[in-house]
């Protein structure tokens, strides 16, 4: 329980860097998904109950500043979450450049899903496509710079709060 | 070697869970979903607020810096601006008076007045999916889910939603928002849309409905502005510049490209128009 508060807090962390990062770059028209940031570290190395909270409510909480139906994040989420976690055990799942490497496809999925949820609303696909798949690289390589950063300190704070055992020095 | 059947419900567990949870959520009730929608909206609210208000300081301590004769400079720039602007505002009160003059006469009835709110902007958000931005104001000042949002340039949208101290405005960039809107020097209404928002391009947004005998282009742009039609925005509010028409795929009317001033997705405050009389 405290484990899943402590990374619920990490994701309620990583939320408030991308709204402040999307902010200072909407003046360049340049925009960053980190989705799969938001499930990658609970799917990969939390037990299945705290870490399928965890990513649920890490959806609800973009689905609250986004708009899409409430819920559409967090369906999304928990399903990558419960995919990731039924291959995991296939995976080695404590080297960071595997971590980084889930996060980026998690990333990219669950960037076309909520595309596909929202290409309705959008007066034609032909002209938003450039700005949408633009948007894509630079997210991928946000994730890609950020991520192995974003694990360390999501496995710090469970540590700090005793949730998992500190590794050896 | 065979896997178990407990094995097997092992692993389909999660999917279970998953699907029981998804349709629990589906099957409940609309009232709760928009509680559980407004607390998580609270939830992320502050940290939204706090950054501008750590941005308004970071602002004043730079403005410290300035030299008196910066100072000096900029105050008596303002007293000018202030003196042609005190010289409009009687105008303006004698052209107010004369519009109720003459809808008393004609009977019409009375155009609606605002009330101005201006609020500063606590976050943008444009994706390619939509453009919006939050206002530090919300429901504490009277701010209702609908009223129009204007800035110098013109309009910047619709509030979509309003929370305790925040708001939720849809920019008129944003693909979602549709407004009724005229071409300067015409009174036919058009079909306004938002559209693509290129990387370091300008936003642009589409018209349809254009009657055949508009004609604009890059180097001879039009003016599109607010109709008034549809009772949200007051008309004439400038919405951008019309740089190129054709004819639609029917023929009967013209499709065309609108060019959105740079401005918008740099804005760090905005003036809401609350209606003064809602009914």
């Amino acid at each position: 329980m405290r484990g899943a508060a402590v990374l619920f807090l990490t994701l309620y962390l990583l939320l408030a860097i991308v709204g402040e990062a999307n902010s200072a770059l909407s003046g360049a028209h340049v925009w960053l998904f980190a989705g799969g940031l938001f499930v990658a570290y609970p799917a990969l190395a939390a037990p299945v109950r705290g870490g399928l909270a965890v990513s649920v409510l890490g959806g609800l909480l973009c689905d609250a500043v986004s708009p899409v139906p409430f819920g559409t994040h967090a369906a999304l989420f928990a399903t990558a979450h419960v995919v990731v976690y039924n291959t995991r055990e296939r995976l080695q799942r404590d080297e960071t450049a595997v971590r980084v490497a889930v996060a980026l496809v998690l990333n990219l999925v669950l960037y076309l899903a909520i595309g596909f949820v929202r290409i309705r609303a959008m007066p034609s696909g032909a002209i938003v496509w450039p700005r949408l798949l633009s948007d894509l690289l630079l997210s991928q390589g946000a994730v890609l710079l950020c991520a192995p950063w974003f694990f360390a300190l999501q496995e710090r704070s469970l540590e700090l709060a005793r949730a998992i055992r500190a590794r050896p020095a | 070697m065979r896997i178990g059947r407990s094995q097997r419900f092992d692993q389909a567990r999660p999917f279970v869970v998953l699907g029981a949870a998804l349709a629990a959520w589906l099957m409940a009730p609309v009232a709760l979903r928009s509680l559980v929608r407004a607390s998580f909206f609270e939830m992320t609210a502050p940290v939204a607020a706090v950054s501008s208000y750590a941005s308004d300081v970071e602002r004043f301590w730079s403005l410290r810096l300035h030299s008196k004769d910066e100072l000096i400079e900029a105050g008596r720039d303002m007293a000018r601006l202030n003196a042609s602007y005190s010289l409009e505002v009687q105008q303006n009160g004698e052209l107010q008076a004369q519009v109720e003059r003459l809808e008393a006469l004609l009977h019409m009835p009375p155009s609606e007045r605002y009330r101005f709110e201006h609020a500063r902007v606590a976050r943008r958000d444009f994706s390619g999916w939509w453009q919006r931005m939050v206002i530090r104001k919300g429901s504490d000042y009277g701010i209702a889910p609908g009223d129009p949002v204007v800035y110098t340039g013109g309009v910047v949208g619709r509030v979509a939603e309003v929370h305790a101290y925040t708001s939720v405005v849809e920019l008129v960039t944003d693909p979602g928002l549709r407004i009724a809107a005229v071409v300067d020097g015409d009174t036919r209404p058009v079909s306004y849309q938002g559209a693509d928002n290129p990387v370091f391009g300008p936003p642009h947004g589409i018209i349809e409905f254009v009657p055949l005998d508009v004609y604009a282009s890059a180097s001879a742009p039009k003016r599109l502005a607010t109709s008034g039609l549809g009772g949200v925005y007051p008309p004439g509010l400038t919405i951008g510049r019309i740089v190129h028409v054709e004819s639609s795929a029917d023929g009967l009317f013209k499709t065309g490209e609108v060019e959105i001033d740079p401005r918008i997705s740099e804005l760090t405050e905005v003036t809401v128009l609350v209606p003064t009389d809602p009914g």
